[in-house]
């Protein structure tokens, strides 16, 4: 038994080291400000946090072992199963649905809350056991776009297809899409404060731009023959092209200023203090005082645009053309 | 355009320090266009922040080094244009496939987009990478991810290509497909300067060997000129190898 007990351990730490990935949340700004700002209403954007939180922390430790190297090692039979039967519980996960749900027994509600989040947790685990369709995941499956930079524009719409954050804008565009065509008209307000909640889901990744490309894509942007504010461009229009759609049920036009104003101020803390990022996790964005300023501009953008005139994206688009051409110039020293 | 004596490479008392640690000590060097020079020695013996400094990558503390006549640091844009590299760590995105990197590499570098996959196509065919052009770098092999590098340091038909440690890490015909397509590029004037610890290819494809212990140039000559095989000179100069007996693995069973 001592094989599958020194495989667990060694499963434990890794899963240790993986769960630290958890914190990114509370350098999230959207999260920060949620809980600063909402507070009590904050419980329904919780909610989709914690749902989307839930897929990615929901996989089968054992997949973390190479299936080569598990092959590899000479466990017995009954070795297997009893790595088999222990794996899940690695997972803190497992542990927290199982003290909610002794916890929650006799309690109606919560435990058909429970089950439901439990339901998810195993199709998750379960999930996570079948090959992906096709050769390449859906996520990756970005078209070619014109221009110069289009593999990169291609590369960094993949990078932040692979962030929590981005399917957290998404399920709340996809609620006010549902509620647009399936529920009573929603006032005329309300469409500004989901705008600015969806762009705000994704306002942390706006400040680690680089976080996802790997020391391996950071030496190629360093041989690359471009100027530091192509390389900005590149990430800014993978930006709007990822996130505008998502914006097409609420105010497009209010978001898109609202995205530059994110951009803008998003470019300092990615050039100047870049932070690496997990992929499948929310982005850790920089100091909590440059996501303050990042929400702030851009809920004003926004509520200007939405409220007052269109002409407050030539604001926006001046920001975010001065930050593009002054941080541009400053990665090229920091690269 | 070019450095001291028309030499495509140049470097003039070349030194890098990281601290108290010195990493390249008063390096000189020439290398001629349409030469491949091998730059040899141990891990840690200076080979690649050496190629870094050529490549802009890394500023010299002082000395100075010219690559086609330009300065790395303060011509970096013009310099990188004119150069292809293999880097040590391969310099590849996670999030791009095999053939995208090198239409990237073909938009970037201003090659025509029909030039550019024309160029695709026959760098696929060549390297065998064609089963795996759609293969996403981070689901590569190593030595997938070696080729498709150095495939994207030839597409632009550079001036200069550096390559660090092409050989290591891919089966022996790529090896032999490698080393015929940089003979190929050095006989049309290319400059070719590389690094390896692979002595045999080298042996067999470099006309100048210049080998670094300890930061220092401690052989620089044409292959012509080496007095006994590469391997013997190798081990005399840089490092000599001491085999020890492990003692765990019990006496000698035949």
């Amino acid at each position: 038994m001592a094989r599958p007990i020194t495989i667990l351990k060694a499963l434990a730490t890794a899963y240790r080291r993986d769960w630290t990935a958890i914190e990114s949340l509370t350098g999230n700004n959207f999260f920060l400000l949620t809980l600063l700002l909402l507070q009590q209403a904050g419980v329904f954007v919780y909610l989709i946090l914690g749902l989307v939180l839930l897929f990615p922390l929901s996989t089968d430790p054992l997949r973390k072992i190479p299936p080569s190297r598990l092959a590899l090692w000479p466990l017995t039979r009954r070795e297997e199963w009893v790595l088999r039967a222990a794996g899940p519980w690695i997972n803190p996960l497992t542990w927290i649905l199982a003290v909610g749900a002794i916890w929650s027994a006799g309690r109606t509600i919560s435990v058909g809350l429970w089950a439901i989040i439990g339901g998810l947790f195993v199709a998750a685990f379960a999930l996570s056991h079948l090959p992906s369709p096709g050769r390449t995941p859906m996520w990756r499956r970005v078209p070619g776009l014109p221009g110069p930079l289009n593999q990169l524009v291609r590369k960094n719409v993949r990078e932040i297809l692979s962030t929590l954050d981005y399917y957290c804008a998404a399920i709340l565009s996809l609620t006010v899409l549902a509620w647009r065509l399936f529920g009573p008209p929603l006032p005329h307000e309300a469409y500004m404060a989901m705008t600015v909640l969806t762009v705000g889901a994704v306002s942390s990744y706006a400040q680690c731009l680089f976080g996802l490309d790997g020391e391996g894509g950071l030496s190629r942007y360093r041989l690359l023959p471009v100027r530091g504010w192509q390389l900005l461009l590149a990430k800014d229009a993978a930006y709007l092209i990822a996130l505008l759609p998502l914006t097409l049920p609420l105010a497009p036009v209010a978001a898109f200023g609202g995205a530059l104003m994110v951009l803008a101020v998003g470019h300092a803390p990615s050039v100047e203090h870049p932070r690496e990022q997990t992929r499948w996790r929310f982005s850790m964005g920089g100091a909590l005082g440059n996501g303050i300023v990042q929400m702030i501009a851009m809920a004003m953008t926004v509520s200007s645009i939405f409220s007052m005139s269109i002409w407050f994206l030539v604001p926006a688009c001046v920001a975010w053309t001065g930050s593009l051409w002054w941080y541009g110039a400053r990665l090229e020293r920091a690269l | 355009m070019l450095g001291h004596n028309g030499s495509m490479i140049s470097c003039r008392n070349l030194t890098r320090r990281f601290g108290e640690f010195t990493a390249v000590d008063q390096l000189n060097l020439e290398v001629d266009r349409g030469a491949i020079c091998a730059f040899l020695g141990p891990n840690g013996a200076g080979k690649s922040t050496t190629v870094k400094m050529m490549t802009g990558l890394l500023a010299p503390s002082s000395g100075e080094v010219r690559v086609g006549g330009l300065d790395p640091t303060s011509a970096g844009l013009e310099l990188k244009r004119r150069i292809g590299v293999l880097p040590e760590d391969l310099g590849l995105f996670d999030d791009l496939t095999v053939e995208e990197h090198l239409l990237l590499t073909g938009d970037i570098y201003g090659v025509p987009r029909a030039e550019t996959r024309s160029r695709t196509s026959q760098l696929l065919h060549a390297l065998s990478l064609e089963h795996g052009r759609r293969t996403f770098a981070a689901a590569c092999s190593h030595g997938m991810r070696k080729k498709t590098a150095f495939a994207m340091a030839l597409l632009p038909n550079p001036q200069v290509l550096f390559l660090d440690e092409p050989f290591e890490a891919v089966d022996p015909v790529t090896a032999k497909i490698m080393r015929d397509l940089l003979q190929s590029v050095a006989r049309h004037g290319v400059t070719v300067f590389l690094t390896s610890h692979i002595l045999s290819m080298v042996e067999r494809i470099a006309t100048r060997i210049v080998m670094i212990r300890k930061g220092k140039v401690v052989w620089n000559s044409t292959v012509n000129e080496l007095p006994q095989s590469l391997e013997d000179h190798y081990f005399d100069l840089v490092e000599t190898p001491v085999v020890e007996e492990l003692e765990w693995l019990g006496p000698s069973r035949f």
